[in-house]
């Protein structure tokens, strides 16, 4: 067909066109200077289910339901015959008869042979439908994700995987005063004065798509224009459009000013409350340091005591404010910093009476915790009165969960349990507190078995678990 | 015995101290904040140690920048800080190299212990 086309001068086929034409996957016409079709190649007849006979001889703009009349391609065609301008990507979208909806891009360049001024014009058809389509769906997804982005009150940026900004949300455009186009394109660490330009953000940034490691609360403290200084929170994490392979990064500023300055207030408030507790608990210390030092020999002991009581009760503010979670008291802690203080206010630098802690990790009412550390501090003060005349021994505190109950052990590997004798009535107090804290805490004492040597005091108390952890 | 230069704004916990300190027999200088902590390190007279509250008036933590100050002026000094609220990582952090903090309430012995084992010769 394109060899009876295109011939040689002598009548010889001296170039065969329609092979090349026929390689071509692109749907290709021939056509004359009155864009009469002289030629057609298999693809065209493919793409668009027609025949020869429903081409062959028929004018351009004739063909199907004349979806190629169009009056801007007209003037196009006729500057590609006249004037030899190509014709570059001119789209058509049409619902074709025989294959439904589809998007051509049209292009035609002249052919001229040497000696022949008349030429010939070759009209290429390129199917674009799927990238059209891909490039709609894309498109409305995009629609679709900004308009979540603008919904979300926290700022954020969508980012690229080379860290340039994709889009910003309207809360994050108003917050930091900028426009959509300020902030296209620019890396993060650009933006602003440079705010988050912080190396151990970009570290963890870099993590974010390749290794698909989000990160949360990247605390961020800084003066920004017009807002004055600002506490953010910097969140991250990959998303994935549907039907997209490329990643992308949602990076979210929650601004937490307020409650960090909140929380800050709170703790300068604990913090003085601490302060001024802590100071009259000395004054109280002292004033018995003073009487100690007037009184004889054997009430000292007492006094010391006291000075212990007094301490195990302040290690409850301490934990209390240095707690994460609220008011709860964990047990452990309590009794370690219980037994710590006990050791340097009992025994002597160098002693060899040691104090261990066994303690499971439970959290305790905090309302019970002052009686239950002073029930503590009573069992081992006994423990280190009595149970070691030698000046040697080990003393542990040990603490488990026992069903709904706390089962607290003060054993010691000392001389055990002596007759009480008049000359003690006055040591009694240590016991008759055991007594008192224990009836206060609810809890009941179980029988010590005959164990040798030493002393061991169980003693099972309900409801001291904290409420809200148990 | 040691000259052990005393800060704390409390006045009667200050005294029940040097009362303590002074009945061990060492000499005690006397401040009630920074300012008076820093005129003490700056006068021309021998101070083994510092034993300073933190929180000093209004300064949270005054004595850790009083602490601070006194070791650039008297590298050889010895300090022990005292507090009533709860040691932090933050305020360890701000701690000068090698030092120990004893917690209010603090008893005689408790006071006398680390006053030894500040006073210690160091190895």
């Amino acid at each position: 067909m394109m060899s009876d086309l295109l011939p040689g001068r002598n009548g010889q086929r001296d170039l065969d066109a329609s092979d090349i034409v026929e390689i071509v996957p692109s749907a290709l016409l021939i056509l004359d200077g009155n864009l009469n079709i002289i030629s057609a190649n298999g693809a065209f007849y493919h793409d668009f289910r027609t025949s020869p006979e429903n081409t062959l001889g028929r004018q351009l703009y004739e063909l199907g339901s004349r979806q190629w009349d169009i009056p801007a391609l007209h003037g196009l065609l006729e500057d590609v015959i006249r004037l030899g301008t190509p014709l570059v990507g001119f789209e058509v979208a049409h619902e074709f008869p025989a294959v439904g909806r589809r998007t051509i891009l049209l292009s035609a360049r002249k052919v001229l042979r040497p000696g022949d001024q008349t030429g010939f014009v070759v009209l290429a058809f390129e199917d674009v439908s799927t990238e059209r389509a891909a490039r709609e769906d894309s498109r409305r997804n995009w629609q679709l994700t900004q308009s979540i982005v603008d919904t979300i009150r926290d700022p954020l940026v969508v980012l690229e995987q080379d860290m340039t900004v994709v889009t910003a949300s309207k809360a994050f455009l108003t917050m930091f005063g900028i426009t959509q186009e300020d902030a296209r394109g620019r890396r993060v660490s650009e933006l602003g004065q440079h705010q988050w330009d912080v190396p151990a953000l970009r570290h963890l940034m870099e993590k974010v798509l390749p290794e698909n490691k989000p990160f949360d609360s990247f605390e961020i403290e800084d003066d920004f224009p017009n807002l004055g200084r600002r506490i953010f929170n910097l969140n991250a994490r990959k998303i994935t459009q549907p039907g997209n392979h490329s990643h992308r990064m949602l990076l979210v500023f929650e601004d937490v000013t307020d409650r960090k300055q909140r929380e800050r207030d709170a703790l300068l408030l604990t913090n003085e409350i601490s302060h001024r507790i802590k100071n009259n608990l000395q004054i109280i210390v002292g004033l018995i340091a003073f009487e100690a030092k007037q009184t004889a020999a054997p009430c000292v002991q007492g006094y010391r005591a006291m000075q212990s009581r007094i301490a195990a009760i302040a290690q409850l503010y301490d934990l209390i404010s240095q707690s994460s979670r609220g008011s709860t008291i964990a047990v452990d802690d309590y009794l370690r910093e219980i037994a710590k203080t006990m050791s340097s206010s009992l025994l002597a630098p160098g002693s060899d009476i040691t104090i261990e802690v066994r303690a499971a990790a439970l959290e305790i009412d905090p309302d019970r915790a002052v009686p239950f550390g002073l029930l503590v501090n009573e069992l081992a003060t006994n423990a280190i009165k009595h149970a070691f005349p030698g000046g040697a021994g080990h003393v542990i505190l040990s603490v488990r969960r026992s069903g709904d109950q706390v089962e607290l052990t003060v054993a010691d590997n000392g001389i055990g349990m002596q007759p009480k004798s008049a000359a003690e009535v006055p040591e009694k107090r240590g016991s008759d507190y055991v007594a008192i804290f224990v009836r206060q805490l609810g809890g009941t004492i179980v029988p010590a078995s005959n164990r040798e040597p030493g002393t061991v005091v169980t003693i099972l108390l309900p409801g001291l678990l904290d409420r809200r952890a148990a | 015995m040691a000259v052990i230069l005393v800060v704390e704004d409390d006045v009667f916990i200050r005294e029940i101290a040097e009362f303590m300190l002074l009945d061990w027999g060492h000499e005690i200088l006397s401040a009630s904040d920074v300012d008076e902590g820093l005129q003490q390190l700056r006068r021309p007279q021998h101070i083994d140690a510092l034993f300073t509250d933190i929180y000093l008036k209004s300064a949270v933590l005054g004595g850790c920048e009083l602490a601070r100050q006194a070791i650039s002026l008297r590298p050889e000094l010895r300090v022990l800080y005292t507090t009533g609220n709860a040691i932090t990582d933050a305020m360890k952090s701000m701690f000068v190299a090698g030092t120990e903090c004893l917690r209010k309430p603090y008893s005689e012995r408790q006071l006398q212990n680390s006053v030894e084992h500040l006073l210690a010769p160091q190895s």
